[in-house]
Formats: structure tokens, C-alpha cells, sequence
């Protein structure tokens, strides 16, 4: 209970420190209001009422009706008050469940939000699907012979991909697998289950296979170090399988730096896809923040950033649980 | 399978320690770090050198024929426009370079010292240096790179700066970690036993101390920025005159432009691929050979 209470005030602050500097940046370093209404946002209305600016056109106005439009604009989005107080009435607004409203269709965020996350959520369970199935056999047979070819060739490789930028790598599945053999779609298809599986398999390798590479050199790390240990040394003397002592013995004391790393990378994957989402054309979570971005359609940014935020401790806590399963040491300390 | 088996256990009698761990034991630098050197510096000489080697003008159109594939006139092939791919791949590489180094030449002057100054220093100092990291950490990085680069103009120092800027928190936090267990150090002690003052302990002590793990860091963040400026272009901030690998990457990627010639892509890619993997390796092997600690740095 104390645990978990510790982990919702650390999700509560690192929220409002996130979202309170998303905010004030958005407001002060952008131009809201500009997107709501447009050019006439630069139109000095206090001037205009005063009676001393006749034509509003060279000011990117066209007629002088759109002060009023202005005013209301102002009006709905609560832009003439302090940031201060914005920002209290958006947190206020969150508390009771509402994420305000979005300035590009007027349309409530948490539709949004509930319209991309699940595409999001697929794509990142996807990609940790492959990364998983191909780095922890790789690891094992590699670290089952460490230092042979295939050892030798595995580390290589790893090296490599880690090297190849991820928007390169898209490029390159997008060329062989959508332009030149047309396997997969060229953009997100949603008709059903089946259709918007086989539209994320590109992207969900574009994303999937650097990391395998991070996770099988970690694991491989880890393994070659548990297999010195005495317990390995006994196991063997016992005449076990060597099958059976790098599933049993070996594969589970050696996963603690492969499960943290996983942690931070599912987190970062949530709305951290942005790039791949942008090549493959998914309307997810990512492309969501960087069009909203673009915008200063900060309701968007900020419930974005929630989302995450919330995404990223949730994790974190689900690591340290399965760090418990892992190794029951650390089960008594805590 | 049989009794060969297993190898990994009996490892450590049968070969020398830095294979095994990668911690290099024995001090030499090996023929890859050299390859990968030679390849970055040559990448260098290209980039500074471009306007006077006998290469195409890189936006002149026209040179070859639209799409043409790589050949003897054009060795990378040309684009829709008839521009030489070659040529432009050197250019690209002027901006990703310079990009790459002076932002994390920014990241490492403002955040190495901001690092030290909290090492050094502790308590509040410490403090409040290491919450504006952590703020600067928890900061959504794309949210401000958009609205900085997008208000401020997608100029080349802009966007150098807001990638610098990025790279702080993350190497503050290397730099602390680094002054804070040399600071415990006999010598630092000796020091200060002899009346050195503050400034003298840190520039003349910890500096040079400091600065080598930073060397190996200056490499490794080199390619991630590289990479990160590449993304940027991806989202459409990147450099707005001339054009970087990223760049260069995104105009080739369009399916259109794939299908009809896959070079134009694919030959930024590979430069790119080459320079992020040597500039890896090089660092990696600097790491090891001034024996630094694992640190993560995770930009990006």
C-alpha cells in the first residue's frame, strides 16, 4: 500500500512538472490564439475599439466584425486570463475527468486521445512482441557459445544496427516490403483486426529491431556472467541438460538490466513513435503530438503528455513488481 | 551438443577478460578503432573541403539526366531533378557534421559545467542544479524542439542550439556522476590540504579528469545528435536552406522517388549508417581504453 501510494504522488508530480512546463511554453513561446482564428489574431483590437484604426485589412484582418470574432475566441478558450489561473482551471478541469477541448475541430481531447491510443498501444505491444521473440533466443545462443563465430558474428551485427537510424531503417523496410514486392500496405489500413495487424508488421519491425539488438547485447552480458556463477557450476555437476540449465538456472537471474531497459523503452514507445508513425502514415498517439505541436493546439499537447506520463510510471512500477518475481532477494528488502 | 556445450561457462580461463566483458584490460586501440577513425576524418575533410573539390555544384540541375542510376559520370546517380547525388551526399554531410558537433559542443561546455559545479559543490548548489535537470529531463524534448525551432526559424544555429540544448540534462548528469567520485580522491584532498582554492581544485584537479570520459562522450553524441537532426527532418524541422542527410533522406523517401530510384535515398542512408556506426565504435573503443565506467547517456 505505502509503495503504491509513494508511486501515484510521484505520477502526480512528475505530471503537473510536465504538463506545467508544456503549458507555460506553449502559451508564452507560441501564439494560440493565432490557430483558433487566424491571421486576425494580430489585429490590435484594443485600438480598433477605440475608434483609432479605421481598416483593419493591412493587419491581416478583412472587415471589422472580426474583432468580435476575435473577442469570442478569446472568450471560449479563457485567453485573457493569467497563465496562472489557465492553468488551475485546466488542472481542475482534469481532476474532474475533463481534458478540455481541442482548437483545431472543437472536438472534446479525450475523443481524441481515445482515437489514437489504442493504435498506439497496438503498434508498441507489437514491436515489443518482435523484439523479445528475436533477442532472447539470439542471446541464448549466442552466450551458450560465447566467443564462437556465431557469437562473434551476433555482436557484430548487434553493433550495426544500433547504428542505423530507425527512420533509415523504415525507409529501407518501406522500399523492399511496400514499394518493390508490395507485401504490405503503403499506409494504415483499420477495416478490421486482421488488416490493421498486417498494416503495423512494417512498422512495428522498424521499431522492434533496434531494440532487439540493445536487448539481445544486454542479455548476452548477463548470461555469460550468471553461467561463471557457482550455482551453474553445480547444476552442471549435477548432470543436468545443458537445455535445462539455460532455460531454468540461467535465462531467469539474468534478466534484471533486460527487464529495466524494457521498461523504459515500452514507455518511451507510447508516444515516442512519432517518426515511424510519420513514415508508415499511422494516425497514432505521436503523430497526434507532433500535428497538435505544430499547431500550438495545446489541450492536445498537454492530454498527450498525461497519457504518457501516466504511461511511463505505470511501467516503472510494473518493472520494479516483476523485478520481485525475478529475484526473490529483492522481494525481503523492499 | 554433448560436453562442448555451454562454452560461456568455461570462458574466462580460455580467453583474455576484454573479450568476455568488453572492459579492455589491455591498452591498445586495435586496427577497428583506426578504420573508424580514418573514415570519420576523411567524412571531416569532405565536409570542409566541399567547395573546392572537383565535384558538381550540388544544386545545379540538370547535370546528368532526371533519375539517372549510379554510374561512371555520376557515381551516386542523380535525382528528379538531374542533380548529382554524390556531390549533394558531401554537402549533406556539412550540415549533419556541423549540426552533430556544436550541439554537443553546447551540451557538453554548459552541461559538463553545470555537472561539475553540482558535483563539487553539493548541497544546494546540487540541489537546484539537479532538479532543473531532471525538469529539463522530464520536459517532453520533441514538444520543445517544435516550438523552438518552429518560432525561432529552422536556421542552422537554431536548430544546432535546440539540439544542444537537449544534450545538457543527460551529460550534467554524466558530468556530476564523474566529479562527484573524483572529488573523493586523494588528490583532491591533497589539494585542498595545500590551500588550493575552489577554482584551482576544479580547473587544474577535476578538469582534466572529467574531460576524458567527455572525449569518448564528444564521439558518442556526436552520432546520436546526427541521428536526432535526422528525425527532425522527418517531422519537417529541419535546416530550412541547404539540406542535411536527414533532409536529403525525407526528399528520397517518397514512394514515387523510391520507385523510381531507390539511390537517392538509399546513398544518404549509407553515409549516414557509416559515420553513426564509426563515430560508435570510435567512442565505444575511447571509453574502453581510458577505462570509464558504463554511463548511459540516452539523448534522443
Amino acid at each position: 500500500m505505502i509503495v503504491l501510494a509513494r508511486r501515484l504522488v510521484q505520477l502526480v508530480a512528475v505530471v503537473l512538472a510536465a504538463t506545467f512546463l508544456t503549458f507555460t511554453a506553449m502559451n508564452t513561446l507560441g501564439d494560440p490564439l493565432f490557430n483558433v482564428v487566424g491571421f486576425v489574431a494580430a489585429v490590435d483590437c484594443d485600438a480598433v475599439e477605440a475608434g483609432e484604426i479605421e481598416d483593419i485589412s493591412g493587419q491581416g484582418g478583412t472587415s471589422l466584425g472580426d474583432c468580435a470574432v476575435v473577442a469570442e475566441a478569446r472568450e471560449e478558450f479563457h485567453l485573457n486570463e493569467p497563465l496562472p489561473i489557465r492553468y488551475g482551471r485546466w488542472v481542475g478541469d482534469l481532476i474532474r475527468g475533463d481534458f478540455g477541448t481541442s482548437f483545431k475541430n472543437r472536438m472534446p481531447v479525450s475523443t481524441v486521445l481515445a482515437d489514437r491510443l489504442p493504435k498506439s498501444l497496438l503498434l508498441m505491444g507489437m514491436a515489443e512482441v518482435f523484439a523479445v521473440a528475436l533477442s532472447v533466443p539470439w542471446a541464448l545462443a549466442a552466450a551458450y557459445r560465447a566467443n564462437r563465430a556465431m557469437d562473434r558474428a551476433s555482436t557484430i551485427g548487434a553493433f550495426g544496427m544500433l547504428a542505423l537510424p530507425n527512420f533509415a531503417l523504415g525507409v529501407i523496410l518501406f522500399y523492399f516490403f511496400v514499394v518493390k514486392w508490395q507485401i504490405f500496405p503503403s499506409r494504415f489500413e483499420d477495416d478490421n483486426l486482421a488488416v490493421r495487424l498486417k498494416s503495423l508488421v512494417l512498422p512495428a519491425l522498424t521499431l522492434g529491431m533496434p531494440l532487439a539488438a540493445t536487448y539481445f547485447r544486454l542479455l548476452r552480458t548477463d548470461l555469460i556472467t550468471t553461467l561463471q556463477e557457482d550455482f551453474v557450476v553445480m547444476a552442471k555437476a549435477k548432470g543436468l541438460s545443458n537445455r535445462w540449465i539455460m532455460f531454468r538456472h540461467a535465462l531467469r537471474p539474468s534478466m534484471f538490466s533486460l527487464v529495466t531497459v524494457f521498461g523504459l523503452n515500452t514507455a518511451a514507445l507510447i508516444g515516442g513513435a512519432l517518426i515511424v508513425e510519420q513514415i508508415f502514415s499511422i494516425p497514432g498517439l505521436g503523430r497526434a503530438l507532433v500535428e497538435a505541436s505544430i499547431r500550438d493546439d495545446y489541450p492536445v499537447v498537454l492530454g498527450a503528455t498525461v497519457v504518457i506520463a501516466t504511461g511511463f510510471v505505470a511501467i516503472n512500477f510494473a518493472v520494479d513488481l516483476v523485478y520481485s518475481y525475478l529475484d526473490p532477494r529483492v522481494r525481503r528488502e523492499s | 551438443m554433448g560436453q562442448k556445450g555451454l562454452s560461456g561457462m568455461d570462458a574466462p580461463v580460455q580467453t583474455d577478460p576484454e573479450e568476455q566483458f568488453g572492459v579492455a584490460v589491455v591498452r591498445r586501440l586495435g586496427a577497428g578503432f583506426w578504420i573508424a577513425a580514418s573514415w570519420i576524418v576523411v567524412m571531416v575533410a569532405a565536409a570542409v573541403l566541399a567547395p573546392w573539390l572537383p565535384i558538381a555544384d550540388p544544386n545545379e540541375t540538370g547535370v546528368g539526366g532526371r533519375m539517372d542510376g549510379p554510374g561512371w559520370s555520376n557515381w551516386f546517380g542523380t535525382d528528379s531533378n538531374g542533380r548529382d547525388m554524390f556531390s549533394r551526399t558531401i554537402w549533406g554531410a556539412r550540415v549533419s557534421l556541423i549540426v552533430g558537433f556544436f550541439s554537443i559542443l553546447l551540451g557538453i561546455c554548459v552541461g559538463g559545467t553545470l555537472g561539475m559545479i553540482a558535483g563539487y559543490f553539493r548541497g544546494i548548489v546540487d540541489r537546484v542544479i539537479s532538479f532543473s535537470v531532471f525538469v529539463l529531463l522530464a520536459f517532453p524534448a520533441l514538444v520543445l524542439a517544435l516550438l523552438v525551432i518552429g518560432l525561432a526559424g529552422q536556421t542552422l544555429p537554431i536548430v544546432t542550439m535546440t539540439l544542444g540544448i537537449l544534450a545538457i540534462a543527460p551529460i550534467a548528469r554524466l558530468s556530476r556522476a564523474t566529479t562527484l567520485a573524483y572529488s573523493e580522491r586523494e588528490f583532491v584532498a591533497a589539494a585542498r590540504v595545500l590551500g588550493a582554492t575552489d577554482r584551482r581544485i576544479m580547473i587544474r584537479e577535476l578538469l582534466p579528469n572529467v574531460l576524458i570520459p567527455m572525449g569518448a562522450l564528444t564521439l558518442l553524441g556526436m552520432a546520436i545528435t546526427i541521428v536526432v537532426e535526422g528525425g527532425l527532418a522527418f517531422l519537417g524541422l529541419s535546416v530550412e536552406e541547404g539540406f542535411s542527410w536527414g533532409k536529403m533522406i525525407v526528399l528520397g523517401s517518397s514512394p514515387r522517388t523510391l520507385r523510381e530510384g531507390p539511390w537517392v535515398a538509399m546513398f544518404p542512408i549509407g553515409a549516414m549508417f557509416m559515420t553513426v556506426l564509426a563515430l560508435n565504435f570510435a567512442g565505444d573503443r575511447l571509453r574502453e581504453y581510458f577505462d570509464v565506467r558504463e554511463l548511459g547517456i540516452g539523448v534522443g
